[in-house]
């Protein structure tokens, strides 16, 4: 792509996706605190300051540090635009990841592209629509529906993570078998033989060290062929 | 005592929830109309991008069914309209059931304990929503300034590029099986049959392309009825 393109694709599409990423995450902030101060105006339910406060530092001692490490961890798969619908939606490894990375493999575009990085925007966005629809329907009629599902597919639904994810695995360990092989020992060692270390370190641990033996190998290649 | 729970399915309060999550509709169809637009300038067909989002929405079906079943376990305690927002919302089930644990906590209550009145439903909605709320501001902050990294880091090298985004799936993926293997053998089996499958039939739609975007799903299945049966 010539840099006539690349420049307009910067116009048309990365700078706006930052004002609207931008405006839609930060507006949000004041709309989900709707319900805890209608609780309060209403009802008069809140607890003293000094509990939310307390209450704050807990549940940020244990999430504290993924408000950054995920977006970051995730990102290099995301994108930046992929990033900002999947940190205002939720749901991210189970949902959003997927759902970019099997896009692209359909529509056969590569990762780190602009034809990647549409592909999953969209792929992201046909995944949130979806999700809503379920949820609102699960919010709705969910108590009327539970008894038409038999046991044995409730009893299923406990492996659709570990089956979206070594598919997803699979998918590119096909591609780089290499990779496949350090990512698994990586996490092997970390989440088998170490063992107690937290998630927010141990997931951006086997994205990153995968990630530089990949920049590692690339260009020791790169450094064999030229010779 | 449950009548907190009155509160909890107020329908004013599902009323209250409905910006939030309308604002996450809002935001998926401005992207995929900027996504469209930006289409042109790129070797993307409107056809491509039309497909790419039919493929993120069937491909969604699977993981979001599973949060189906989590979600009437918090109804049964948070009520209908909280439930709705925090799983339409940044954050995922175990993540909520967390901060509603932790602001029942700092109450001095257990969660679900018939001493969680509404003053301790109400710390529970405080800590979901600040919760939720770190990475809200991260990312509308620093989202755009993480581009930058990437780029300083591969130096505009496409096949380097590549490269990292398929290194960054299979290290995350490979602590996600990993972790989730540990939990058990049967999941492991899960696992293992799904991510055999989706090879199988990466070589079969090498043939019938048609089939591709159903790759990720039958192999969820497969997985997942191996993994019963056993």
């Amino acid at each position: 792509m010539d840099d006539q393109n690349l420049n307009s694709y910067e116009e048309i599409f990365t700078k706006k996706i930052i004002k609207t990423g931008r405006w839609t995450l930060l507006g949000a902030i004041p709309l989900c605190l709707l319900p805890a101060l209608y609780l309060w105006f209403k009802y008069g339910a809140i607890p003293p300051v000094k509990t939310i406060l307390t209450a704050w530092f807990m549940i940020a001692s244990i999430y504290g540090v993924e408000y950054f490490a995920t977006p970051i961890s995730y990102f290099p798969i995301l994108g930046m635009s992929g990033t900002y619908m999947s940190f205002l939606s939720g749901n991210i490894a189970n949902v959003r990841v997927p759902c970019a990375v099997v896009a692209q493999d359909v529509i056969g575009v590569k990762g780190g592209t602009n034809e990647g990085e549409l592909v999953a925007t969209l792929g992201i966005a046909g995944s949130i629509i979806t999700n809503l629809i379920v949820v609102t329907i699960a919010a709705l009629a969910g108590n009327v529906l539970i008894p038409y599902f038999p046991p044995v597919v409730m009893k299923a639904f406990d492996y659709v993570l570990p089956a979206i994810f070594g598919a997803l695995f699979s998918l590119f360990a096909v591609k780089y078998p290499k990779y496949g092989i350090f990512g698994m020992a990586i996490s092997a060692f970390l989440v088998i033989v170490i063992g107690v270390l937290p998630t927010w370190l141990v997931v951006p641990l086997c994205s990153f060290t995968t990630i530089g033996y990949a920049i590692y190998s690339y260009r020791h290649r790169k450094l064999q062929d030229e010779h | 005592m449950k009548d907190y729970l009155e509160i909890a399915n107020d329908p004013i309060l599902w009323v209250m929830a409905i910006p939030a999550v309308v604002m996450v509709g809002i935001q998926a169809y401005l992207f995929s109309r900027r996504a469209f637009e930006a289409s042109k300038v790129t070797t993307l067909s409107k056809e491509q991008c039309r497909k790419a989002f039919k493929v993120g929405a069937v491909s969604a079906i699977g993981p979001s069914l599973s949060v189906f079943v989590v979600m009437l376990g918090m109804m049964a305690v948070i009520g209908g309209p909280v439930t709705w927002l925090r799983l339409s919302f940044i954050g995922a089930a175990p993540t909520e059931l967390t901060a509603s644990t932790i602001g029942a906590k700092a109450m001095g209550v257990e969660f679900g304990s018939p001493e969680y009145d509404v003053t301790a439903f109400a710390s529970s909605v405080w800590t979901m929503t600040l919760n939720g709320c770190g990475w809200l501001i991260f990312c509308g902050l620093f989202t755009h300034k993480l581009d930058r990294l990437q780029d300083r880091v591969a130096g505009g090298d496409a096949v380097l590029m590549e490269q990292i985004c398929g290194a960054a799936i299979l290290g995350t993926a490979s602590y996600l099986v990993m972790s989730n293997s540990q939990a058990g053998f049967d999941r492991f089996v899960a696992a293992l049959v799904a991510a055999i499958v989706m090879v199988l039939l990466g070589k079969v739609s090498e043939k019938a392309p048609k089939l591709k975007e159903y790759n990720l799903g039958i192999s969820m299945i497969a997985g997942m009825i191996v993994a019963v049966l056993i």
